[in-house]
């Protein structure tokens, strides 16, 4: 077995050695320009890195690209050599997301969690800020006493009884002198001396700036509203940082900061609804175990996933091989017409075709239900919905299987098939004992990773039954439900996303279908080794 | 005659029953996109009306062109590219022994396991990012979203030609080694164009795959010029009911055309039994 | 050749494959990013309010010298605008129904907008009210709507008073479905509603501020039983009037296709109604005899500012200063005939267009619908009870079950 595991010798490759025949120098011209293009892209990336300062990014990109020169470079690591693009896109785009998503399984992260304390403390801040009672709406100009992309910031604001101008920066209100302005109809100024009006371009470009500025008065600060207005306004409530807690301005009531629930809390318990991401360590995995939601049908789920996945597979792989070899024959006729038109629902956008079908199982308006006269309410019972969906899932992938099949059968040699048969095999002996084993070689990985695809495939039930139908007594598990379309209901249904405790659940299932599927995986070894 | 049956009439019969059975939704959606009065909710197999209007308005009334050449772009780059990392990665699990091998494939395949939807809120930290720095690759560009489905041609596409390449004879390889040729020409010269069906098949899987993804593409695209068909067409129905559902047929229907010539392109591939061939050679 | 093209392969997937590789270093290790000073609006809708949009962002941007984009989300708009907006993606105005507001303000994802008084006075009372939250206003509304009775005027000539006449009209009229209120298999708690407050129902009582109490939940309380006693009345094993295979997607076509004679559905019907060129009129959701008014609920689409916005100084400025002029508000009534919420705005259309006036007298006894986020726990469960007392499960047990459904998700 461990012979095996290091495989024939004759295929531990050793690096031949280099010699100068004119396949090896296009090959190394061709290797040259790719090295290079690495490098000018590395260089490319380099730069907005550097110009932000973002020296980890930086080394983690040059320690990358000296990586691949050396990898390529060097004879040894030929495996490696294959497999150093793929890996970098799948860490990148598949591993980092992955590894990210499980790490908010031991956080609150979800509505009213996502962001950080201060975020949380800005956001009630801002909430809070309302006109002081009894003041005006100004009307606003945006100015500045210099350059109008870099100046100092001014606003200049009309009392609207008293046509009175004001110019307010960070250090407050001075009035500016009637002589000095031009005031247009609308109150706002058009042109003032010792200052330069912005214009909305131009104060677009400092929107920030603009939303920063608070101008100082006794009753709170004046703010802008957009670009023509301003008002006098006032946070209700503020941050102290001595008490960590948030205090009303008015009613002095205050919330202190829990930083195990990630919330602003009163005395009497009750909440912020603004509220901040922080580590719950395992609480998110014990509450999929506690919940009676999730524990109570798990088990019957379970199965009809199991259920559902092996039927999918087998289902398509069934009709796909059938298909594949009764058209595997020059004597039919018309082959390539088939082939087109039996690739068709392939081709046509699933999740359009899932809810055409969806309709298609409608009791009183769809289709089957019109096409053989029957009045099945096929989504209200349990059999005859899984069986719809199943049915689905059949259309949607069968050509897929066949399309493999059609291409594992090509590669077969047609003499190994044709020198049973003239060993007196039958043709179904025949391609029982030479050509089922041959394709199993190809197909068997594929029918692992479709399992597994349809163990959690979410738009084959959301888009068709979601779940449906449900037992009277629990809306929260329905018949047809797999597993993660239930995740996503428990974890998006009510009270908002709750992203950590999704994500726990999704660790959970991704720890069945890995055991399943390592399981199978083992048994495939042999399958691997039929060549040598 | 009752040979004619045993060899060629069963095959027949399996055809046209299963072509029976694709063929009825496909219909269905012919014959709304034909109604200009389009809805989901009818239950004929023949169009009630005959009209064009639901081709001409997508066409005039929506960045339906537009988004089919994003589609084909997006589609055709990404298949392609993905084929061929795949392919690099299925010779080094069929053909090199190393250690973490069969852990590599096995994680290879779990790591798609893990629910897309959640996946969503780290896409946006990865690309909010990537946008601020490399604008050329960030949101609302194909090569962006080009690069992200990448991420995944280390996947079920790499087990499927990685089963191909099992049951290449390793005496081929090994033969050619010993003629003094480099790992690479074994690759390149001798391997690759033995499976040549299945790099047609998994380029056509790609293709397909591609060119109907919607979750991903939903939220990376959001500008109206930057739009793939699934997330345009989707469009059109999304929002309050589906007074669009005739064009929505008529897109998916064209949708499906891109995909057909594919087809049609690789079918020589696919189907002419080239690796035969090549091994009676 | 064979060579030449896997080479070319080659060399754009080791190209994509380190831009990509310098894309994600950089990922964890950054902070705020720099301000990006272009001075650019982006505005987020769904698609038919970003076409609409889209002439109006354009002379917004030309007046003021900014640019405007509009950008159509067409799924999950408002998950998308959260998880966009916290990793600083998302847009500087966001346009949707006014229920976020619960949802965006737990995420800090919206900003309250300060109107001044004649720009509030401008607006319809009840679109004001149902865009405040917290005592603070959270957005302008532009347009409303609620559910009517729409009929089909030669097969029911009268506009029914009470439920039990509609379906006895309904059975005069010899359709084959008695009545088009969509159901399906999850059940539809919007379309439900009218019916539902008739029948004594609540969902959230109401606090003494006047807003709703999410405490208080009514769903399982004995009143909720006895109204779902009397839907099931009308269900599949009794009038048949409500029935699971009436969904979303084919209430309206059924109607239009003169299957049944009533419809309950909003403005956004109107347009297919007139296409199938059906003679129609509107009138209130009818109650059942005897019992309360039915009252639908009232939904109002609204634009939002951004908290963090790229330009949310032009933000402020398009919401509370554009959005609030009659033009902009009659132009989005032309896309969609909603009534607008600004008053100058409907005055000006309501000469044109009747069925406004009809759609308002249906939506005078309606109700906000609950901005507060547990609102949210609340349509499935109560979906799906629907639909099961409608065909046919025991009402008591399945409403008894949906309240502690319910109730366990808002704790």
């Amino acid at each position: 077995m461990s012979i095996m595991l290091d495989g024939p010798a004759t295929t531990q490759a050793r690096p031949a050695p280099e010699d100068d025949r004119p396949g090896r120098t296009s090959g190394s011209l061709i290797k040259i320009v790719l090295l290079g293009l690495t490098v000018a892209i590395a260089v490319w990336a380099a730069f907005p890195l550097a110009e932000n300062r973002a020296w980890t990014g930086l080394a983690v990109l040059t320690a990358t690209t000296a990586g691949l020169l050396y990898l390529y470079l060097t004879p040894r690591h030929i495996p490696l050599k294959y497999l150093a693009p793929g890996t970098i896109l799948l860490i990148l785009f598949q591993v980092f997301p992955v590894l990210y998503t499980a790490s908010t399984a031991f956080t609150n992260f979800g509505d009213g969690h996502r962001g950080s304390k201060d975020e949380a403390v800005v956001a009630i801040q801002a909430a809070s800020v309302t006109q002081v009672p009894g003041s005006q709406q100004y009307a606003l100009t945006v100015a500045t006493t210099g350059d109008p992309a870099t100046g100092p910031l001014v606003f200049l604001i009309t009392d609207p009884a008293t046509r009175q101008v004001s110019a307010g920066d960070a250090d407050g209100l001075k009035a500016v002198p009637g002589g000095d302005v031009t005031v247009g109809s609308t109150g706002r100024v058009t042109s003032a001396s010792g200052y330069t009006v912005l214009t909305a371009g131009q104060a677009g470009l400092r929107s920030a700036e603009i939303t920063a500025l608070a101008v100082p008065t006794p009753g709170g600060a004046i703010r802008s509203s957009g670009l023509s207005r301003a008002y006098e306004g006032r946070a209700g409530r503020t941050y102290d940082g001595g008490c960590d807690c948030i205090r009303d301005t008015t009613t002095g009531r205050t919330w202190t900061a829990d930083e195990s629930a990630g919330a602003f809390v009163d005395a009497g318990g009750e909440r912020l609804a603004q509220g901040w991401k922080v580590t719950i360590g395992f609480g998110n995995f014990t509450r999929v175990l506690t919940d009676p939601a999730i524990a109570g049908p798990f088990l019957r789920t379970l199965v009809w996933n199991f259920g559902f996945a092996i039927a999918s597979t087998g289902g398509t792989f069934v009709l796909g091989l059938l298909l594949a070899m009764a058209l595997h024959s020059p004597r039919v006729q018309g082959r390539t017409a088939y082939r087109v038109l039996l690739v068709l629902p392939y081709a046509m956008p699933s999740f359009a075709m899932l809810l055409v079908w969806r309709d298609m199982f409608n009791t009183d308006f769809g289709l089957i239900n019109n096409l053989f006269g029957s009045d099945v309410d096929w989504f209200g019972g349990s059999a005859s919905a899984r069986l719809a969906v199943i049915l689905v899932q059949l259309w949607l992938g069968y050509p897929y299987m066949f399309l493999v099949a059609t291409g594992a059968l090509q590669a077969i040699p047609r003499e190994l098939a044709e020198a049973s048969r003239i060993d007196g095999a039958s043709a179904w002996g025949g391609f029982r004992r030479i050509t089922l084993p041959l394709l199993m070689v190809a197909l068997t990985p594929l029918l692992i990773s479709s399992f597994a695809f349809n163990f959690n495939n979410f738009n084959a039930i959301y888009l068709t039954t979601e779940g449906a139908p449900f037992p009277a007594d629990n809306p929260a598990n329905g018949a047809t439900d797999l597993l993660i379309t239930y995740t996503y209901r428990i974890a998006f249904g009510g009270g908002g996303a709750q992203y950590g405790y999704a994500a726990a659940i999704s660790i959970f299932i991704f720890l069945i279908v890995a055991v399943v599927s390592a399981i199978s995986f083992r048994r495939t070894r042999h399958l691997e080794e039929v060549h040598s | 005659m009752t040979r004619w049956i045993q060899q060629v009439g069963w095959r027949h019969l399996v055809g046209v029953l299963v072509l029976a059975f694709a063929m009825v939704p496909i219909v269905f959606v012919v014959s709304a996109a034909f109604n200009p009065l389009g809805t989901l909710s009818s239950s004929e197999l023949v169009p009630t009306g005959a009209s064009l209007a639901n081709f001409t308005g997508l066409f005039s009334g929506t960045g339906f062109g537009r988004w089919f050449l994003n589609s084909i772009v997006i589609a055709s780059v990404s298949s392609i590219a993905s084929v061929f990392i795949s392919a690099l990665a299925a010779y080094a699990f069929s053909r090199r022994r190393f250690r973490g091998r069969r852990v590599g494939l096995l994680s290879v395949l779990l790591i798609q396991m893990f629910p897309q939807f959640l996946a969503i809120v780290a896409i946006f930290l990865i690309f909010s990012t990537v946008t601020d720095r490399w604008p050329a690759i960030g949101f609302n560009t194909s090569s962006g979203l080009i690069l992200l489905y990448l991420g995944g041609a280390l996947g079920v596409n790499t087990w499927l030609m990685k089963g191909f390449f099992d049951t290449l004879p390793r005496e081929l390889d090994e033969s050619a080694t010993m003629d003094g040729a480099s790992h690479a020409q074994v690759f390149f010269r001798i391997l690759l164009p033995l499976v040549a069906p299945i790099l047609a098949v998994t380029a056509l899987l790609a293709f397909i795959g591609t060119i109907n993804e919607f979750l991903i593409a939903n939220v990376f695209l959001t500008d109206a010029g930057a739009k793939t068909l699934p997330v345009g067409l989707y469009g059109l129905v999304a929002g309050e009911r589906n007074a669009n559902f005739g064009m929505f047929c008529a897109g998916t229907l064209l949708t499906a055309i891109p995909t057909v010539l594919v087809f049609q392109l690789l079918q020589r591939y696919i189907t002419d039994g080239l690796t035969a061939g090549a091994v009676k050679g | 050749m064979r060579i030449r093209a896997a080479g070319a392969a080659a060399a754009l997937t080791c190209a994509l494959a380190l831009t990509g590789c310098g894309g994600g270093d950089a990922g964890p290790t950054t902070g705020a990013s720099a301000e990006t000073p272009k001075g650019e609006l982006l505005i987020w809708a769904d698609d038919k309010r970003a076409a609409a949009l889209q002439p109006f962002a354009e002379k917004f941007g030309a007046e003021n010298g900014v640019t405007v984009k509009v950008q159509a989300i067409s799924k999950d708009q408002q998950t998308t605008f959260v998880t966009a907006s916290q990793q600083g993606s998302g847009p500087d105005v966001t346009v949707g129904a006014h229920d976020w507001i619960g949802n965006l303000v737990q995420n800090g994802a919206i900003d309250p907008v300060q109107l001044s008084a004649d720009q509030a006075a401008g607006l319809n009372p009840n679109a004001l009210k149902a865009v405040t939250f917290n005592g603070q206003t959270y957005g302008v509304p532009y347009a409303m709507e609620n559910l009517a009775l729409i009929r089909n005027t030669d097969l029911a000539p009268k506009a029914p008073a009470t439920i039990e006449e509609l379906v006895a009209e309904a059975r005069k009229a010899k359709t084959p479905e008695k009545l088009c209120l969509q159901v399906g298999q999850k059940g539809d708690a919007y379309h439900l509603y009218p019916l539902y407050s008739s029948a004594g129902g609540y969902l959230f009582g109401t606090s003494a501020d006047g807003g709703y109490d999410p405490k208080d939940l009514g769903v399982g309380k004995p009143e909720s039983v006895k109204a779902f006693q009397k839907i099931a009345t009308l269900g599949e094993k009794g009038e048949g009037a409500l029935k699971r295979s009436i969904t979303g997607e084919n209430s309206i076509a059924t109607f239009t296709s003169k299957k049944c004679a009533f419809l309950v559905s909003g403005p956004w019907a109107i347009a297919d109604v007139k296409k199938a060129g059906i003679k129609y009129d509107i009138s209130p959701v009818p109650g059942f005899q005897g019992g309360q008014p039915a009252r639908p609920f009232l939904g109002v689409q609204t634009f939002y500012v951004a908290t963090k916005g790229k330009n949310k100084a032009l933000a402020q400025e398009f919401v509370t200063n554009y959005v609030t002029t009659p033009d902009l508000a009659v132009a989005l009534y032309a896309a969609e005939p909603r009534p607008p919420a600004l008053t100058a705005a409907f005055d000006q259309v309501k000469g044109k267009d009747a069925d406004l006036e009809k759609f308002v007298t249906a939506g005078k006894d309606g109700l906000p619908l609950p901005a507060v986020p547990e609102m949210a726990a609340i349509w499935d469960p109560f979906g799906k009870a629907e639909a099961a007392v409608v065909g046919g499960a025991d009402p008591t047990s399945t409403i008894t079950a949906a309240g502690k459904a319910i109730s366990a998700a808002i704790k």
